[in-house]
């Protein structure tokens, strides 16, 4: 959603509108994160009156689907990629290989026995 | 030895005072598992790498420096080369008409 959306972009490595995208619900999530928490809380919270907590569901609910964690996927900060993606190296398995023969990922090196 | 309730409730009392959690002994549901949570945000929110200063920039803040470009050098090498055998873009069309199909040529 380009209402959230920075003027200007903040990225440094590939980008296509996949990665604004994923980038951009990134830092909603981030911004919105304690609000969110405060609802569940309340929502769990046994002890709080029926109707708050109905409240704060609907309200949880209600939220942009851009404030929710489950929208965030890692992507491959080379081509973009969604799968395949190892999570240490943040990088697609081609992308990896080929990164990983050069020699340019520190510390790896290709199993032989 | 039965130890009375009243003695386990003091000492589970001092316990969550030391320990700073809630004093809890009917074990309502009081949804402090959110509030003791991580925020994930900040992790979540370095994953990409962010902008660092590119050439672009420094130009922009030492107007009067001269400075040399390897790759826009190059492309512009490049669009001289294809420019001069013919294979250039075309030209911007100035108006409208310019700019229209020209007629009776079907393929």
């Amino acid at each position: 959603m380009a209402q959230f959306r920075p003027k200007r972009l903040d990225l440094g490595c590939f980008t296509n509108i996949k990665i604004i995208r994923d980038h951009t619900k990134r830092k909603v999530f981030e911004e919105h994160e304690p609000e969110r928490q405060a609802l569940r809380f309340m929502i769990r919270n046994t002890s709080l009156p029926q109707r708050t907590r109905a409240q704060a569901q609907l309200q949880l609910t209600q939220m942009h689907c851009y404030t929710r964690p489950t929208q965030i996927r890692n992507r491959c900060i080379m081509g973009g990629k969604g799968r395949g993606v190892f999570r240490d190296f943040r990088m697609a398995r081609y992308q990896f290989r080929m990164k990983a023969l050069a020699g340019q990922i520190p510390g790896v090196k290709k199993a032989s026995w | 030895m039965a130890v009375p309730r009243s003695r386990i409730l003091d000492l589970m009392k001092v316990q969550s005072r030391i320990f700073s959690t809630i004093f809890n002994p009917t074990a309502l549901r009081l949804g402090n598992k959110v509030l003791r949570q991580r925020l994930r945000g900040p992790s979540l929110a370095a994953y990409y790498p962010r902008r660092v200063a590119t050439f672009k920039d420094l130009k922009q803040l030492y107007p009067s420096h001269e400075m040399y470009d390897e790759q826009e050098e190059d492309r512009l090498e490049h669009i001289q080369i294809s420019k001069s055998r013919g294979k250039g873009a075309p030209k911007k069309k100035k108006s409208a008409a310019e700019s229209r199909k020209k007629p009776g040529k079907k393929r």
